[in-house]
């Protein structure tokens, strides 16, 4: 069974009893979801006044956690209809990414073949990337029993080193304040030429970094919170970019489970979110049409009328609008687990799903473990359904 | 439903062009019906020309690489204003693609707009096979199908490394075929996307594997053995070594011996015949590799012609497009290293007119083209984005119809070409049942896609019609209508229906024993199981039909 708590989709047998994250997800207890926030056109939301209010909207966000293809692919019908603005990349950490690719390109690498094949893992982040990602060190962990190496950079614990080194690998670890990690790397490039010598903490490791012919460079963007995180991401691109003119060497640029939602949006529109439809062509802005931006515009005057829908096929609890601020006269729609009227059930818990891991290679098809709640629906049922006129 | 077209120029390479009537019975073609048969509808169509629904056996269409030229791009994405609207109201075939890699909707619609009903992506990554059937899925009014690529998977070349029996892969090649979903084998650059993962940056047919010390020659004769083993109706799809290389047509040849006389097909060939002669030392060797595909009746190949414009190139040849990294335009690229299967490199490209080498590139294909006999046996292609879009394909088929319009062409290349290029001495231009051939019939024959490519009684009813007379460019842009299944879904630049979908994948009997062994590796080597990546048959036919290569 494939196990859709974390952005890794692992298989193992034994998920229950090792994986924290599974452990601590309660399956279908959305008692524990709570309302992300208290709107007063949300509990009086029925199908008709739904689409009433659609229909009369003049502008329209599509937003939340979208987990599947069959999901992805309704959100986005449902945006082209209504000319809505779409963007579910969840707390803008996907652009992250995207942001410093479409900028300057990338050099990167699958997990298995990471697995199979890098000498050398350089791991940037904090101990958070274990808390989203538990099972990262034995994913990465291969058979052959070689000792490989892996240099944590950044704010480990010796909790989180305890961890790799018990999947395998010979730790290394060095203290760096996230924003100075491109930096630090760009020089330990710049002082191997002129004195080696010098470098009398890094030296050793440099030879490492210098020695390994294949060096995987992870990290999560949900774990880059950082101002201006893509531009620190272009500067670790450009890192690799260079290495790779003598040597080989890639990023794993872990995101998370919206990568599924990026993908879906991509082949079908040819972007990957924060686009806005007009007479059904997608127009795509990465700043204009983010989310927070659209929250952020205030109604000037009584004649525009927004509607905010949220999708939500997630399993974990805290949505991520919750802090969001809304103004009284929004319509909301909530299209979530725990909805009065479009309660929707949980993408590959109830209901199977095909999603992306979060290296965006695989794509599984995952299979329920559980029965659906018996007045749920899919995401996709009550998108089409408020899609009819 | 039964639908008779009456008075149409009737052509399809089988039978003889003439006037006739055609029924469309269902699902299927009529050439003959009982006498007191109910027509349903019918359409006249003096001055008109029906042939059968277009086939693209090579087109970059699904998957990965796909999506990734996609998300780096936005910035190619046109949209709309005065300028281009004027233009399409003045000449409307012209119509560009708003990306080089368009949106699946896109993709879809223009490919009927063109009169295509089928299309194949050639590089379909085990680790993707998924994806890029959910992304074809996407892809409406088209039957689509995907050539699964082996030959840089590490576990392969290390069997051909250790010598295990030719049997084992061959069960080993029809579990991969069979577990995702796939009609054909392609081999991306043989073993050469692996030894880059190695840092090795060339690898010609002889060369060793920097890592496993096998040889490109040893990969393509064993995938050969097995293509044919496990007897796939379209030979071994191979993109050979030193893609794009002067002087690579040594290694286009030694490929050709590799596979020792089995059945092979050569995709974007014109990448892959450069000699070393001429001012730049890089020459056309076209002739040589046409007079050998036409001495040869199991060879056959697709052209991969250029156009000139700005499009992206997107390949699993990683260790190529890495070494062309500094010709993207834009600047910027992106290579990846997936599975221990293959890679990817895409990088945006702009061919340009007056430039020496793109002249040249654009003049091989048409040679190609021109020199191989058989319509049936040398496919059009653009190898779509990667020479050009697949839009460009009715000015394509203008410049191998139409002499005089090739020439003019041609007068505005650099003057090098000129003076080395022999495509002035060719003056072969191509017939309209020529087209079909090598747009319908011959793919539908290399493929083994027995139910189409003619108007022969029985065959599946995707037809199209076209007005006959003024330039084959606007022709082949603008279909009058467009059949699927005996369905009316095009008219006049109108989308009236949606159609039946159906994936083409390959009947294989797998070897039980194969299960147990590769659940075992993936699960070392990749470390999760083969149900991962395995497409079930009852996942593609929730979204729509699965027929059969035979």
């Amino acid at each position: 069974m494939i196990c859709p708590f974390c952005s890794l989709l692992c298989d193992a047998d034994d998920l229950d009893q090792v994986c924290c994250r599974r452990r601590e997800s309660s399956l279908v207890d959305v008692t524990k979801m709570r309302s992300w926030r208290a709107s007063p056109n949300r509990d009086s939301e029925s199908l008709p006044n739904a689409k009433n209010a659609l229909r009369s909207a003049t502008r329209i966000l599509v937003t939340g956690r979208i987990l599947s293809v069959q999901t992805a692919r309704a959100a986005v019908a449902f945006s082209a209809k209504y000319n809505a603005t779409i963007d579910c990349a969840e707390r803008g950490h996907a652009f992250k990414n995207i942001l410093a690719i479409q900028r300057s390109g990338l050099n990167s690498v699958s997990l298995s073949e990471a697995r199979d094949h890098s000498d050398v893992l350089v791991v940037v982040g904090d101990d958070q990337l274990l808390a989203q990602v538990p099972r990262m060190p034995s994913a990465l962990a291969n058979e052959n029993g070689d000792k490989r190496t892996v240099l944590l950079i950044g704010d480990f614990s010796e909790a989180s080193m305890s961890i790799w080194r018990e999947a395998g690998f010979d730790v290394w670890f060095v203290p760096c304040e996230l924003n100075a990690v491109p930096t630090a790397l760009a020089q330990w490039a710049r002082w191997s030429d002129s004195n080696r010598d010098s470098l009398s903490i890094a030296g050793p490791l440099f030879e490492k970094l210098a020695q390994a012919p294949y060096t995987t460079v992870l990290w999560s963007a949900e774990n880059l919170q950082i101002e201006s995180a893509d531009l620190w991401v272009e500067r670790m691109l450009q890192w690799i970019a260079t290495r790779n003119e003598s040597t080989r060497c890639a990023a794993l640029a872990w995101s998370s489970l919206d990568g599924t939602f990026l993908q879906v949006c991509t082949w079908l529109t040819g972007f990957p979110g924060r686009i806005v439809f007009q007479a059904g062509t997608p127009k795509y802005d990465p700043c204009r049409f983010s989310y927070r931006e659209w929250l952020a515009q205030k109604n000037t005057t009584k004649k525009v009328k927004s509607v905010l829908v949220v999708i939500d096929e997630s399993t974990s609890a805290t949505p991520f609008l919750e802090a969001c601020d809304l103004p009284a006269d929004m319509h909301v729609i909530e299209v979530t687990a725990n909805s009065k009227t479009f309660p929707t059930t949980m993408a590959g818990v109830e209901v199977a799903a095909d999603m992306f891991r979060a290296d965006q290679t695989l794509l599984a098809r995952v299979e329920p473990s559980v029965e659906p709640r018996s007045d749920t629906k899919s995401a996709a049922h009550w998108l089409e359904a408020l899609s009819e006129w | 439903m039964v639908t008779r077209l009456s008075g149409a120029i009737c052509i399809d390479g089988v039978s003889k062009t003439e006037v006739r009537d055609l029924y469309l019975d269902g699902e299927m073609i009529r050439t003959e019906l009982a006498t007191h048969t109910r027509m349903d509808s019918e359409y006249k169509l003096g001055n008109h020309i029906v042939v059968a629904g277009g086939i693209d056996l090579h087109t970059h269409i699904g998957g990965g690489k796909v999506n990734i030229a996609r998300l780096l791009l936005p910035d190619l994405v046109s949209h709309r204003n005065a300028s281009s609207d004027r233009m399409v109201a003045e000449q409307p075939w012209l119509k560009p693609l708003s990306s080089p890699v368009p949106g699946t909707w896109e993709t879809g619609r223009r490919y009927l707009e063109m009169g295509y009903t089928a299309c194949f992506e050639p590089a379909l990554l085990p680790a993707n096979a998924r994806h890029a059937h959910a992304e074809m899925a996407d892809t409406p009014w088209l039957d689509t199908g995907g050539y699964l690529l082996l030959g840089n998977d590490r576990l392969l070349l290390e069997w051909i490394r250790d010598g295990v029996p030719q049997e084992q892969i061959n069960a080993y090649v029809g579990w991969m075929v069979h577990a995702h979903q796939c009609c054909a084998v392609k081999v991306v650059n043989a073993g050469g996307i692996d030894a880059f993962k190695f840092n090795q940056r060339h690898l010609s047919v002889d060369d060793s594997h920097v890592h496993l010390g096998i040889t490109p020659r040893q990969i393509l004769n064993a995938l050969s053995q097995a293509v044919d083993s496990l007897q796939l109706a379209h030979p071994l799809h191979v993109h050979c070594s030193n893609l794009g290389l002067a002087g690579n047509i040594s290694a286009t040849m030694a490929t050709i011996d590799a596979v020792e006389g089995r059945r092979l097909h050569l995709t974007h060939a014109q990448f892959h015949c450069y000699g070393t002669d001429g001012p730049h030392g890089y020459s056309s060797a076209a002739r040589e590799l046409a007079d050998r595909v036409n001495a040869d009746q199991n060879l056959s190949i697709d052209v991969g012609q250029v156009q000139f414009g700005q499009t992206v190139t997107l390949s699993g040849d990683t260790m190529h497009q890495f070494a062309n990294r500094k010709l993207a335009r834009p600047r910027k690229a992106i290579f990846q290293d997936l599975e221990c299967q293959a890679g990817c490199g895409v990088l945006p490209f702009r061919y340009r007119q007056d430039q020496y080498v793109h002249g040249l590139l654009w003049s091989i294909g048409l040679e190609l083209f021109l020199r191989v006999e058989d319509p049936q046996r040398v496919f059009l292609t653009t190898d779509h984005p990667n020479g050009a879009p697949f839009t460009s394909y009715p000015h394509l088929i203008r410049l191998l119809m139409d002499y005089d319009y090739r020439m003019s062409i041609f007068s505005r290349l650099h003057p090098d070409v000129q003076k080395s290029s022999p495509l002035p001495s060719l003056t072969r231009e191509y017939s309209l049942e020529e087209i079909v051939k090598m747009t319908r019939l011959g793919p539908a024959k290399a493929l083994g896609l027995n139910n189409r490519g003619s108007l022969c009684d029985g065959k599946l009813a995707d037809i199209v019609v076209y007005e006959s007379g003024g330039n084959p460019e606007q022709m082949f842009s603008q279909p009058k209508m467009v059949f699927r299944r005996g369905q009316l879904v095009y008219r006049d630049g109108i989308f009236l229906a949606d159609s039946i979908k159906s994936t083409v994948v390959s009947s294989i009997e797998i070897e039980p024993q194969m299960n147990a062994m590769l659940e075992k590796i993936w699960r070392t080597r990749y470390g999760y199981s083969t149900e991962m990546i395995c497409v079930r048959t009852d996942e593609l036919q929730s979204e729509r039909r699965v027929v059969e290569a035979n």
